[in-house]
């Protein structure tokens, strides 16, 4: 049977992982560093280079504007949603409409950055497991709404993959957790990530894992943290050189990195270098936990909705467990542990966690694992617009999925052949302080008296946690033609038009890589080389032939044949043999020498 | 094929109106209705117009053992969820899908005394309708005082004035709501029982099911009011 993964495409770091034949749960890591890690980062280093990851997250300081890093928090929104700091941070390419970010002059939304997150990890388990991925599940923030999820979704698409399901990334954790080999009880899911927050309420139950209510901020995490420590290094700067995204990036790196240290240090030393500015700025853990403790407070009341919602106490609760790296911080563990009342669950590393029990649910569909069932919900209501802008719920936050609610709709007037409605999701009464999802309209109605038509709309939400409309004329059992278009998504012909192009660009995909590839081992050569010429003891005939082929080497590289460049540096590996072993000999020599100095000493 | 390799035995066919035939969407038998087609066993979807109660094969009564419910709730699931279906084909997946969107909204319905009494309104032809908007009578003095109580309290608030003694009259009321609102529960539960049992004529059951969830629904407003003056 083939296999499914498990994905979790995080803010800051992204893994995939599966269940061995064994059912022993693994992390893919990576094949050179071993890191499990890969940082959800993607740097556009030229028009036809794309790196992901660990290399893509240091040229950040350099390439900010080229470097997309946190492109999670943008997903399925729109520009009227992208806040001022990130406007410091990407380079967008409009005004309104879905955001678009502005790269070498081309355009890109975040389905299409996260697609090169999700192709990386692809990529990564070819090399290491020698396997194509096709069928994955992928994990999501418990509070997603449905754009954000069909943005996900997108996302997979975009990479090639078949996206079996998505996971909400608490309800993944608790299944990593091998919880449900307790028989029962109540547990609280605490997940603090880099970029989102989110806390579920389960019962399990024999093997089901009923999620009773869930919660939380789509943009609350680790990032905020990064962001304020950063702006204490930045007031050290003068005015003009805190704006530069470089300097702004390179802030941020700093206090990741502070951030995470005073997890064990109580105080550190960030540093920041502008230009010939040097900036120095020493933090203790208490100061560093004053200046966040209002982000991490802000964790507290969607603990005590999803709590409520549950209709359960804190003393309720049989076990409490801490996911994402935010929650390492002991200022963070305190505050759960205050909120709950007891001792939360750190066994598991809270980065892998999700990943891991995203591969536990892929087990499930694949139908490997038979003992364990997954009941999750909607985290928001579902409502269309009625009059005066008032938001009229047809399906409540926390209902189990998949479910479906059903609405009548008519017409106004008479002959009336297209009924339009707009839906939202939210828990606010009027709609303009909800989230729009999009606006369908139903076409090709009969042309009738008002009143008369009675169309039958069926809203259901999926076990994704996405809204799928259909509709129906209860009269002639007829099904409705019905147009969807997306508020903040990409409608599925333009994922279609994307995917085309991704297939048309695939071959010059893999030429880039072999191109960087080439490059980069050419590089390498040259550099020794040079080394060596500069203190090595070569006649002129052999120095002359050295140095036509560094210059040769020097001009392919700024061309793109990567096979060129290749032979190219076979040949000055060729001619710098003897040179080499010249260098070893004389080293030999210089060593034997020296001993024999030694010796008679 | 994933399709169930045992289903269980007690699913003879509660869900579907006795003695009803369907012929199977896989194997194309014709056969007494039931959950899991007796020949080939591929899941069929549940009827159209299956009410909560045969969703969740219970009997049409109106007292409900929670944990009988929650685990038939269960049992359900673990032989109609999706994640059974997801390699299986087109047909099983969209009955799995059908079957436990109306498994879920059944059991939120009939989990929850009060949404269960307004769905066997609905099942009786009837409905809350006007009788919501109006006080129950004998709520109304309870209803007016506290809401004068909120009334005075938010003046208080708007003006910054000292709200101590004013919350301590509104955590009073809110007891007093409380209790009210259990002796309903405690006649909704009486009220359930006697339709079980037939005992009484249904238009006189109807009517007094109606007076005790309008009450019910009012009492649940006025609290919802409460405790948002009070988490304030």
């Amino acid at each position: 049977m083939e296999r499914i993964f498990g994905i979790d495409l995080g803010t800051t770091n992204s893994l995939i992982a599966y269940a061995d034949e064994d059912d022993t749960l693994r992390v893919v890591p990576d094949p050179e560093t071993g890191s499990p890690l890969l940082p959800s980062v993607v740097s556009f280093v030229g028009p036809e280079e794309v790196i992901v990851g660990t290399r893509a997250k240091e040229m950040a300081a350099h390439q900010p504007l080229t470097t997309i890093s946190s492109v999670k928090r943008l997903m399925g929104l729109g520009m009227e949603h992208v806040t001022a700091a990130d406007r410091q941070q990407y380079a967008f390419a409009a005004d309104e409409g879905i955001v678009r970010f502005q790269i070498h002059g081309r355009t890109y939304t975040p389905p299409e950055i996260s697609a090169f997150i999700l192709k990386e990890l692809k990529r990564r388990v070819a090399l290491v497991l020698g396997e194509e991925v096709r069928k994955v599940v992928i994990t999501v923030p418990a509070y997603f709404n449905d754009s954000q999820r069909q943005a996900t979704r997108d996302a997979g698409r975009l990479a090639g993959l078949e996206v079996m399901r998505l996971v909400n990334e608490p309800t993944a954790a608790s299944l990593a957790y091998g919880l449900h080999k307790k028989n029962q009880g109540l547990i609280a899911v605490y997940d603090l990530g880099g970029g989102t927050f989110d806390i579920s309420t389960l019962k399990l139950h024999e093997g089901i894992f009923e999620v009773l209510a869930t919660n939380g901020d789509t943009r609350l995490g680790g990032d905020d943290m990064d962001r304020r420590v950063a702006a204490l290094l930045l007031e050290q700067l003068p005015a003009e050189s805190r704006r530069h995204p470089d300097v702004v990036s390179q802030a941020v790196a700093a206090a990741e990195v502070a951030k995470i240290r005073l997890t064990d240090a109580q105080s550190t030393v960030m540093e920041l270098h502008a230009g010939s500015v040097h900036v120095q700025r020493s933090l203790t853990r208490i100061e560093f936990e004053t200046l966040v403790a209002d982000i991490v407070e802000r964790t507290v009341a969607p603990c005590r909705q999803a709590l409520k919602d549950a209709g359960l106490n804190p003393s309720d609760l049989d076990e409490v467990v801490l996911v994402g790296g935010s929650t390492r911080m002991p200022l963070v563990r305190r505050r759960v542990e205050e909120l709950f009342g007891r001792k939360p669950h750190t066994e598991l590393n809270p980065e892998e966690v999700v990943a891991l029990g995203a591969a536990v649910q892929a087990s499930v569909l694949s139908g490997r694992e038979k003992d364990t069932l997954l009941l999750d919900v909607v985290p928001l209501s579902l409502g269309i617009e009625t009059m005066g802008g008032v938001m009229e719920r047809i399906l409540e936050r926390n209902t189990t999925i998949p479910v479906t609610a059903k609405q009548i709709f008519t017409t106004f007037v008479d002959n009336q052949t297209a009924v339009d409605f707009h839906v939202f999701q939210g828990e606010r009464e009027l709609v303009k302080d909800n989230r729009s999802l999009a606006r369908f309209k139903l076409r090709g109605i009969e042309p009738l008296p008002a009143g008369m038509p009675r169309l039958e709309v069926t809203f259901m939400i999926d076990a994704n946690g996405i809204l799928n409309v259909t509709a129906r004329d209860e009269r002639t059992g007829r099904e409705q033609s019905i147009d969807v278009k997306p508020s903040y998504g990409l409608t599925d012909e333009q994922v279609e038009h994307m995917l085309e192009e991704s297939i048309d660009y695939a071959e010059e995909d893999v030429s880039a890589r072999l191109l960087i590839e080439a490059r980069n081992d050419a590089e390498g050569l040259l550099h020794a080389t040079r080394k060596a010429l500069a203190n090595a003891p070569l006649d002129g005939d052999e120095r002359a032939g050295v140095e036509a082929t560094v210059a040769q080497l020097e001009t392919a590289m700024q061309g793109t044949d990567y096979n060129h460049i290749r032979d190219l540096t076979d040949e000055l590996n060729r001619v710098t043999t003897p040179l080499a072993q010249r260098i070893m000999d004389a080293s030999i020599k210089e060593a034997l020498e020296r001993k024999r100095v030694e010796d008679v000493a | 094929m994933a399709l169930i390799s045992t289903p269980p035995a007690e699913r003879e066919g509660a869900m579907w109106p006795a003695g009803a035939r369907v012929s199977c969407w896989h194997c194309g038998a014709e056969h007494p209705a039931r959950l899991f087609c007796p020949a080939c066993n591929a899941l069929q979807p549940l009827p159209e117009r299956a009410d909560y109660f045969q969703v969740l094969d219970l009997p049409r009564r109106l007292v409900i053992d929670p944990e009988l419910l929650q685990k038939h709730y269960y049992d359900l699931h673990r032989c109609l969820h999706p994640d059974l279906y997801q390699t299986g084909p087109q047909a099983a997946r969209q009955a799995s899908l059908r079957n436990t969107a109306a498994l879920n909204r059944a059991y939120r319905s009939l989990r929850d005394p009060v949404d269960r009494g307004l769905y066997w309104l609905t099942l009786q032809g009837e409905s809350l309708g006007a009788d919501n908007k109006r006080v129950p009578p004998d709520l109304a003095a309870v209803v007016f005082e506290v809401q004068e109580q909120l009334e005075e309290l938010r003046a208080v608030r708007n003006r910054n004035g000292a709200a101590q003694a004013l919350v301590g009259e509104v955590v009073e009321a809110r007891a007093e709501l409380l209790e009210r609102q259990s002796v309903l529960l405690q006649q909704l539960e009486e009220n359930f029982a006697r339709w079980d049992a037939a005992d009484g004529d249904a238009a006189t059951l109807t009517r007094e099911l109606k007076a005790i969830l309008s009450a019910l629904a009012y009492l649940g407003t006025l609290l919802r009011d409460v405790e948002k003056e009070l988490g304030a």
